[in-house]
This record gives structure tokens, sequence and C-alpha cells, in this order.
């Protein structure tokens, strides 16, 4: 098992229930695996980063690895 | 001609006179609306060189052929002048009753010109001007002017005004309008206070020209409720726009420490999460189903409206991370009509240059009381440190030295908004080409880049990208007059825009239709700039050179050991102006200029500097 810090940004904290949360995975976790694991509707846009740095959705996680989800700002 | 009444009001404050100028179809059709019509009368009118803050500068409010028509966002107002922090072109917009009554009075414009010669206040309803004495709101700030006027014309008319600030000519200083609804950075409120024109009533009663007017009501208001309901199901304004605080923090591009720094462990302590737990209200502008303004109670126990730009620049660039205490940064801000953004920037650099010891002083950054004393000296120029803060950062790192000018985080002048670029090369051009200075009004790339494209990448696609905002952002939008929001953050077509227009006008205009007014308003913006500094050459569309020190560097986090590298830079600003058409100088080309229609101002220009 892996553990993942899950960091959720804007309203995808109300969806989800919990802002910041640290969750175990079996290794090889994809970023896909973990978004299909929340209760955030698949088809709205995102943008996902992992230590900072955007990453793609089949990449597989390390372990202490923060992932950070939000939705698409466009700035005030 | 349906859309425009046709009617632009010029209000001379020197002799208290006014007149009501026709315009038709050529100029509407070339510009219009909003920043478009502000820009063109300032190009005709203003001689350069003169000084901002004197009686030849002009105040220009505009609005747009569908500002004020029931449909989603359209309680918009442009305000601009030649701008006395940068000496280049000056605008922005704010949501206010204004907007409907300006063309409910019969106007698309109102030009105010000269200098009165003691404080006044106009009312302005339909054809009729009058001229009040403001002994009695001069010296006070914005809300205690609004409480005034609301007493004497009810709550209904539209008021925009100054605060301290303005009157005292602080260089950031904005005009203010409803609950914290503020517009026009780089100092139009000071603008404003320079004439002694401390307040606008306007009261209309006129039906605003539209040519299909029962069809745009049933389209606009449905649209309003479909926009309101998608800000629902997405829960937009949960949090609103200070949703960005958390991920900027979790991508490195948060203010913090005069941008020194580019996230911190205790952000969290004033993100969209606490702010929204905090929330006492919610305020927005007219004609508006997706309200952005969280209001809170402040240290002192003021309301006080937050958006993402305040918190950022008066809290985390400070290193405060007490929302109470940001929120009283920013109730402040508002209530002496100062730009936050430039407010916090400027705080923060006066903070960095002590601490450098380029200059002797005791603020600190994390110091709250301190930041509010400040504040009060700025608006009111107050002592010798009151006016070096009350120039914004250019002019005080100019008069600090010491080599202050690396740190200075302006662009042309006007204090960057709250994204540290120090490695987003493409957030880092859309500051650079704001034709206002380091707005990020204009174009915000910063989500693209992270998320589309290498962040390490100066490629031509990130050049596009800003272009391309630019273009929906800085032209679309601010010529039509109407709020951004729901198309950039709740994805509501653009498509939409074209059909309201063409409601409203008559006309059968598309997109691309737009795209071309843009571009001419962009190429103009640029020959304003050139006309006022005639050596102008691309290194005026640098951002801080800080970001390109290597030894800013972060120490830590996702981009520890980078910074944007200057040679790559010029390669990214080479691809900006090879698609816009413009010159290595940063100047549209004559063939451009031609292209867009702007054969006298082409004229006019090369009396200053030759096209290529």
């Amino acid at each position: 098992m892996i553990k993942i810090t899950v960091k959720l940004i804007g309203p995808l904290i109300n969806l989800a229930g919990f802002s910041e949360k640290t969750l175990e995975f079996p290794a090889e976790t994809t970023v896909e695996e973990v978004l299909a694991s929340l209760p955030i509707d698949p088809q709205r846009p995102k943008i996902v980063t992992r230590n900072g740095q955007a990453v793609a959705p089949g990449e597989k996680l390390k372990n202490g690895d923060r992932l950070a989800i939000s939705p698409i700002y466009s700035g005030g | 001609m349906k859309g425009w009444t046709g009617h632009i009001l010029r209000i001379d404050l020197t002799s208290r006179t006014h007149k009501i100028e026709t315009f038709g179809e050529e100029f509407a059709h070339k510009w219009v609306g909003g920043r478009g019509f502000a820009l063109k009368v300032l190009w005709d009118e203003l001689r350069p060189g003169i000084d901002p803050l004197g009686p030849e500068n002009k105040l220009i409010i505009a609005v747009g052929p569908i500002a004020g028509v029931p449909a989603p966002n359209t309680g918009k107002t442009v305000v601009a002048a030649k701008s006395p922090l940068t000496g280049g072109f000056g605008d922005g917009n704010l949501g206010t009753r204004a907007t409907e009554h300006i063309r409910k009075s019969g106007y698309d414009a109102i030009i105010f010109e000269g200098q009165s010669d003691k404080p006044v206040y106009v009312y302005i309803e339909d054809d009729k001007v009058q001229y009040f004495p403001a002994d009695e709101i001069w010296g006070k700030g914005t809300y205690d002017t609004h409480d005034y006027l609301y007493k004497i014309y009810g709550k209904g008319v539209g008021v925009l005004s100054i605060g301290q600030g303005g009157e005292n000519l602080n260089r950031y200083a904005m005009i203010r309008s409803l609950e914290g609804r503020a517009g026009g950075r780089p100092g139009i409120g000071a603008v404003m206070g320079s004439k002694k024109l401390k307040a606008i009533v306007i009261k209309g009663s006129k039906p605003i020209p539209v040519a299909d007017p029962e069809g745009m009501r049933k389209l606009g208001i449905e649209d309003l409720r479909k926009v309101g309901e998608i800000n629902k199901q997405t829960g937009w304004s949960i949090q609103s726009t200070t949703g960005v605080l958390s991920w900027c923090n979790e991508v490195a591009a948060l203010p913090v420490h005069n941008m020194r720094q580019t996230h911190h462990p205790d952000a969290w302590k004033i993100d969209g999460e606490r702010l929204n737990n905090a929330r006492i209200a919610t305020y927005g502008c007219p004609n508006c189903t997706m309200r952005c303004g969280i209001a809170i109670r402040d240290h002192e126990g003021h309301e006080s409206e937050l958006d993402y730009e305040n918190i950022g620049t008066l809290g985390s660039n400070l290193d405060i991370f007490e929302l109470d205490q940001v929120g009283s940064l920013n109730y402040l801000c508002d209530d002496y009509g100062l730009d936050t953004i430039s407010a916090g920037d400027t705080l923060a650099f006066y903070a960095d240059a002590i601490e450098q010891g380029a200059i002797k002083g005791d603020f600190r950054f994390g110091q709250a009381e301190m930041a509010k004393k400040l504040l009060g000296m700025a608006a009111r120029r107050q002592g010798e440190i009151g006016n070096l803060l009350a120039d914004g950062t250019m002019r005080m790192s100019r008069a600090i030295g010491s080599g202050s000018e690396a740190y200075a985080m302006h662009v042309k002048g006007l204090e960057i908004s709250a994204y540290n670029c120090k490695f987003c090369p493409g957030m880092a051009l859309a500051f650079a080409t704001c034709p206002l200075g380091g707005h990020h009004k204009d174009s915000w790339v910063i989500t693209f880049e992270i998320k589309q494209t290498k962040r390490d990448s100066y490629g031509p696609e990130k050049a596009a990208k800003v272009i391309e905002l630019q273009r929906i952002r800085g032209g679309l939008f601010e010529f039509i007059v109407a709020c951004r929001f729901p198309w950039i953050e709740l994805g509501w077509p653009l498509e939409h825009y074209p059909e309201y227009f063409n409601r409203v006008t008559g006309l059968n205009w598309s997109l691309d239709d737009f795209w071309k007014i843009s571009d001419r308003i962009y190429a103009l913006m640029k020959f304003f700039w050139v006309r006022e500094f005639p050596d102008w050459d691309r290194t005026r569309d640098y951002p801080p050179m800080i970001w390109f020190d290597p030894s800013n560097a972060d120490k830590d986090g996702p981009i520890a050991g980078k910074v944007l590298e200057l040679d790559k830079f010029n390669q990214l600003l080479d691809h900006y102006y090879e698609q816009r058409g413009w010159d290595k100088r940063g100047i549209p080309t004559r063939k451009t200029a031609e292209a867009l229609g702007l054969k006298d101002e082409i004229t006019e220009v090369e009396k200053y500097t030759k096209l290529e």
C-alpha cells in the first residue's frame, strides 16, 4: 500500500466532504484511479498536480505523493 | 442606429457647463463602446506629454451596447484616463448601478474635462446636469460618501465616488461603487480627484435603445437563470475567485514576501475555505447570478468584501496570514478608494527595501497594524513616507535606488497582480504585454500554462494563448462591456455574446468581427504608449528583473532552483510580436495598422516614431 495526500480545492471540498486527507491505495495506483475513488463528476474539467507539477491521468503514484485537485480557475 | 444611444455627455468642470454630442455608425462600429470608446476619445483629444493630474487630462466613463441590458453580467462600466501611475493608457471596469442609469439617461459615454476650483459632486438626470458643493463629503471615505448621497437621492441611483486616496492624488487611487466594487487600477480615481470631482450620481428614465427589445428581454432573463443554475451546480460561488489561493500555493505561484517566495505553510489560514466559513454576506454587481463578493467581519468589526487578488496582495505578499486583518486592510483600501493590488505590492516593496537595507524604517513583513497606519498615510500623503508610498513601487524604487528597482514588482509602473511568475513564462508574458501594465485582467494564462504546456516552455503556443485571451478578456468583454466570469469560470459559451449584441444592435456580427476590433484596440493602446514614450523598445515589455535572478530561486518546493531565463523570454516576446504583426520593438507595423483601419492613427503616431 502507498499513502497519498489528497488536497482538494474550491467547491470540490464540499462535494467530497474533506479538504485534505492522507489516503491509502495499492502500490502503482494511477492518478485517474485516485480521482475515480472520489465523489467528483469525472466529466468536470479539473487541473491535477502531483507535488506541484502537472500530471497525466495514467501516471503511477508513489508513496508520499501529494495530489492537488482543483477546478479550472480563470483568474479574478 | 439601434443599440447605441448615439450620445456622449461632455462636462467641463472648469466652467461647469455641459453639452450633448452625437456620434454616428462609423464610430460605433469601429470602437463599439467601453474601452474602445474611451481609448479613441483619449487618443484624439489628449496631447502627449500632458500632466495626467492636470486639467488637460480627461476622465472617461463609458458603457457598451449590451451594458445594462438584462443579460448575463452586464452591470459593468469602464473608467479611463491617461494614467498618473504609468503615464500610459489607463482604464478599468467596475460593477455599478451607474451602468444602467448612464444608458437610461441617454448616453454611451461621459467625458469629464477641466478642473473644478472647489470640490464638487455632479448629479446627472437624463439631460439635466447639476453641480453641488462637496464640502460635506470631501475628506471622507467612500462608505460615508455613498451613505450621504443615498440619503439624498435614494439607493436606486448610480454612484461613483472617490475616497481620500483620489482626493490626495495617490497614484493608485480607484473609483468605487456599491459595497466593494472598484475600478481603474492605474490611478483613475486620482484623475477624478485632480478634477476635484468627489462623486458622480446618475439617474436615468429613458428606454435603452434595443433593436429587438422583447426578444432580448426573454433571451437575457432566461440566460441569467441558466448561468445561475450552472453556478449552483458547480458550486463556484462557494469560494468564488478565492479558491485560486490554495492552487497557487500548491503550484508555487503565490505572492509571498514581496514575491520573493511562492508558497507558504500558513497560506491555508487565509484560503477560500476559511473565507467561506467566515462569510457574513455575499455581494454582486447588477445583472449577476453568480455573485463573487464574499464579505467577512474584519478585525475592527467592519464588513469587508474580499476576493483572491485582495487576499494575495494584502495578505500573503505581506506575510499576513490572519484573515480578519487582511479584511481590515481591504476595508481600508475600499474606504480610502485605493487599489488593493497596488497598495499591497507597494507596502510589500517598502518592507522588502527596509529588509534589504535600501531604506531605513520600522515596518516589517507580517505587521498588520503598521500596514493599516501606512495605508492611511499613503491615502492622505502624510509625511515623507506617505508621499513615497502614494507614488507606487516604480517611483519609490527610483527614489530609494540601491538596486531596489530589481524587486519593485511592477510592469510599466502598474503593480503586478497576485501571481508570482518567477517560473511561469507564459503568465509573465501576459503581465508583460498587458496594455495597462502588470495586470491579470487582460490575459490569465497560468492554468493553461501549467495544465496544457510544459511549464519551462517559451514556445509560440504560450504567446498564442496570451493573444487569444487578450482578444476575449481585454477586447470583447471590455468593449461590449460585460463581466467575463460566466464564460471564464462557468464555461458559458462565447457564442452567446454576438447573439446578445446582434439582438441589441440589429446587426449580424460574428466572433470574428469582434476579434478584429480587439486587435484594433490593442494596436491603438500600444500607439498611445508609444506617443507618450517615443523611445519605446521591448525592454518596456519586460517583467521585473528579479524573476530572472538565479539567487531569487526557490530553495524548496515544486520549482526549487528555477527562474525565468531572459534570452528565452526574449524569444517568447518575439513569438508574441510576430503573431500580433508587431515589430521587434513591440510596435504594430504599418501593414498591421493599415489592415486594422488605423490610417489616421498611423499619421499621428509617425510624428513620434517611424513605423516598420
